[in-house]
């Protein structure tokens, strides 16, 4: 049991400073904050136009393309840090299998590229 | 240089799959003069179709020629293993899954342009997907079999969901991605378990590590090895679609461009069962787990009983004529876990079913391809009526698709006798009496639905005044369906040569 | 047993648990992008366990290795089925998992 402690206890800790402060913050400005509301303050915004329409922005579909494609060739750095590190013991097998690697990119690359999906207007 | 050899198939299709997707993006558009088209694909589906096909060839050309040099004698070949384990099992699926590839490349070459589907998108994905259920048949280790698989499944998914403005095939897309997405991620985790329960992540370590299971010294927990089989034969019955695993399949047949459905059909069946069979005889061949008394043997006797005979039920009162070949996929699923059971104590059960898995890819995609001829452009065939009285107007069609049937059937001279015969002869000799019966008594109610399209082929005519659907032109289906029926002679009436090939093929389990 | 050997079952029941919860969120919502993301939290548990495991066996790194493959796996995965999503989004106007049901019909 006190090894369970003792290897849980820095994580518990750092849940209860920070629930602790998350509620030192709020219930003081709940508590000792003075609250004098009228229908202005109520207002979502005081001043310019009343808002108006769906909660939430719609984003363009050009974000996801944009985004997906980001993730799918970002994730590819997992191999490559690896690599990287251990390449001295790899030697010529681990460079080559590398390039290839990279060439299946770069053909993918070239294809996104190709397709326009790297265009941002139209 | 023998590792490149050893690797030959493998390559030949990879690289191929690159270099076809930068022709298709770097390719000039074949469009009619004052169109405008951004899409460098469009129009090209014939060519790119070819080259899918010559490559897919090349491949099952490269495997064979591996096999008559003999994986053995290449010690090379070792250096990939376990990761790709290249033996004669491996290129004897790698030869089914490219010639099941080919014939879909040639059909999509038809079935694109004739329905006015103008993504040429189809070969590239075609190709990688292949080179998934290639790898997916040589996995030897955990972590390529999860890859594999993945990469074959997601060039399915994206296949199916081609045909864009189509709700149908974003439908079938949409169920087939979430179902199989979430069978992967729970067969994901039996593998981890499986991981941590023995420390290997090679199937013949695994393989060790279950044998010693009660042995004085070994920590290895037998219930954490039963939970990650229940599992991992969840995943896997998912992928060859058995009952119950099986209500995702004929929505996405029916909703995918025909020539999807076939690769599915074919490609997607045969690399799952392959590495269905290579996970339970090297992981779960120990005495206890490939036991009649306990183990996956009779789980699996239960999903080949229900594929069989639900799938068989159902199938008779279909009207789609798509869906009828869907659920005919399942119960050949159902035919082929019966060799699968029967491999616990037969060696050649393996063999059986690998031959069974080839004559189902010829015949399957002839079954296909024939049903996409006899439909052109806006009107492809659906339900039987419109097949009513193809017989008169197109003899060549209807005598392709009778062919395809009798196989499907099992009737002999076809690839599907000879097949169904291996598959029940290794059950009997295995002693598993009651499975062969009912698989076939299920032949025989098969029979019925595959005759009843032959009844409408042969025997009825189509209603006055209803649109009928005109048959459709075309060298590349033609060629599939040409390339089929050879196969489907040749397996039929002389099976010794590709016998004696499927024989090479047994896995050792033990 | 090693020193991380009693940790080892605390960080599995966790990965067994999001692995439920993953598994609970696909099989109760309706909704495909809510679905589409209790998939991806089966795969993180999954990845969870595997890290556990490959820290209780010492030598090596293979499971490392395997939760990296599934991460980029689980990568390309999302990529599919957002496409898929938002096809389905286009035609259809919802992403009610319940609105697919043209093709029993």
């Amino acid at each position: 049991m006190s090894e369970l402690v003792q290897v849980y206890l820095p994580m518990f800790l750092v849940f209860a400073v920070g629930a602790a402060i998350v509620a030192v913050f709020w219930l003081g400005g709940h508590y000792l904050g003075p609250k004098n509301p009228n229908p202005e303050k109520l207002q979502p915004y005081e001043c310019g136009n009343d808002s108006d329409g769906a909660r939430g922005v719609r984003m363009s579909v050009k974000f996801y393309l944009t985004a997906i494609l980001f993730v799918v060739f970002d994730i590819e750095a997992v191999f490559i840090y690896p690599w990287a590190v251990l390449f001295k013991g790899l030697g010529w097998t681990g460079f080559l299998t590398m390039l290839a690697f990279i060439a299946a990119l770069l053909v993918a690359l070239a294809y996104c590229w190709k397709k326009g999906a790297l265009e941002w207007e139209s | 240089m023998n590792l490149l050899f050893g690797l030959s198939p493998f390559l030949a299709v990879g690289v191929g799959a690159l270099l076809l997707m930068l022709a298709e993006a770097f390719g000039k558009p074949n469009v009619a003069p004052g169109v405008e088209t951004t899409d460098a694909g469009a129009g090209r589906a014939g060519e790119l179709a070819l080259g899918a096909a010559v490559i897919l060839v090349i491949g099952a050309v490269l495997s064979v020629a591996v096999w008559v040099a003999g994986p053995e004698s290449l010690p090379e070949l070792t250096q990939v293993a376990p990761h790709l384990v290249i033996d004669k099992f491996t290129l004897f699926f790698s030869f089914t899954l490219c010639v099941g590839g080919a014939l879909a490349a040639l059909l999509a070459g038809g079935y694109l342009p004739e329905h006015g589907i103008d993504r040429s998108e189809f070969f590239p994905l075609l190709l990688l997907s292949t080179v998934g259920a290639m790898a997916l048949s040589a996995a030897g280790d955990l972590l390529t079999l999860f890859v594999a698989l993945e990469t074959m499944s997601l060039g399915v998914y994206s296949l199916i969901g081609l045909r864009r403005g189509s709700p149908r095939a974003a439908e079938a897309a949409l169920k087939y991605f979430l179902l199989g997405s979430f069978a992967a991620a729970i067969m994901l985790f039996g593998l981890a378990l499986l991981y941590g329960a023995t420390g290997h992540t090679d199937l013949a370590g695994i393989g060790a590590a279950v044998r010693s299971i009660g042995s004085p010294g070994s920590t290895v927990s037998a219930g954490k090895i039963l939970i990650s089989l229940v599992l991992v034969l969840v995943g896997l019955a998912f992928k060859v679609s058995a009952v119950p695993f099986h209500q995702w399949t004929p929505d996405a047949y029916e909703g995918a461009p025909t020539p999807a459905a076939t690769y599915m059909a074919v490609a997607v069946k045969s690399a799952a069962f392959a590495v269905l069979l290579r996970v339970l005889l090297v992981g779960f061949g120990d005495e206890r787990l490939a036991s009649w008394g306990a183990g996956w043997p009779p789980a699996l006797a239960v999903l080949a009983v229900l594929s069989m005979t639900v799938a068989n039920l159902v199938a008779g009162r279909q009207e789609s004529v798509k869906r009828m070949l869907a659920y005919s996929s399942i119960a050949h699923a159902g035919y082929a876990l019966v060799g699968v059971v029967a491999a616990m104590r037969s060696p050649e059960a393996v063999s059986a079913v690998a031959f069974y898995l080839l004559a189902y890819t010829v015949s399957t995609a002839g079954a296909f391809g024939a049903l996409i001829l006899c439909g052109s452009r806006g009107a492809e065939a659906v339900s039987y009526e419109d097949l009513a009285g193809v017989g008169k107007r197109h003899p060549a069609a209807a005598l392709a698709f009778s062919l395809f049937l009798f196989s499907l059937a099992g009737l002999p001279p076809t690839a599907g006798f000879f097949g169904k015969l291996y598959v029940f002869r290794t059950a009997i000799d295995s002693g598993l009496y009651t499975l062969a019966i009912l698989g076939l008594v299920n032949s025989v109610i098969g029979a019925y639905y595959y005759l009843r399209v032959m009844v409408y082929l042969y025997m009825r005519e189509p209603a006055p005044g209803a649109p009928r659907a005109v048959t459709m032109r075309s060298g590349f289906v033609a060629t599939a369906l040409v390339a089929a029926a050879i196969f489907v002679l040749l397996l039929g009436m002389a099976p010794g040569f590709t016998l004696d090939m499927a024989s090479g093929a047994a896995l050792t389990a033990r | 047993m090693s020193a991380f050997g009693h940790v080892l079952e605390h960080y599995v029941l966790v990965a067994t648990l999001i692995f439920g919860i993953g598994c609970v969120g696909f099989l109760v919502r309706r909704n495909v992008l809510v679905q589409l993301m209790s998939i991806e939290l089966m795969l993180n548990a999954v990845n969870l366990a595997l890290v556990a495991y490959d820290r209780e066996q010492g030598a090596g790194s293979t499971g490392q290795t395997f939760a990296f493959f599934v991460i980029a796996v689980a990568a390309a995965e999302v990529a599919v089925g957002l496409a898929i999503i938002l096809a389905f989004y286009r035609l259809r106007g919802t992403v009610d998992g319940d609105v697919a049901d043209t093709l029993r019909h």
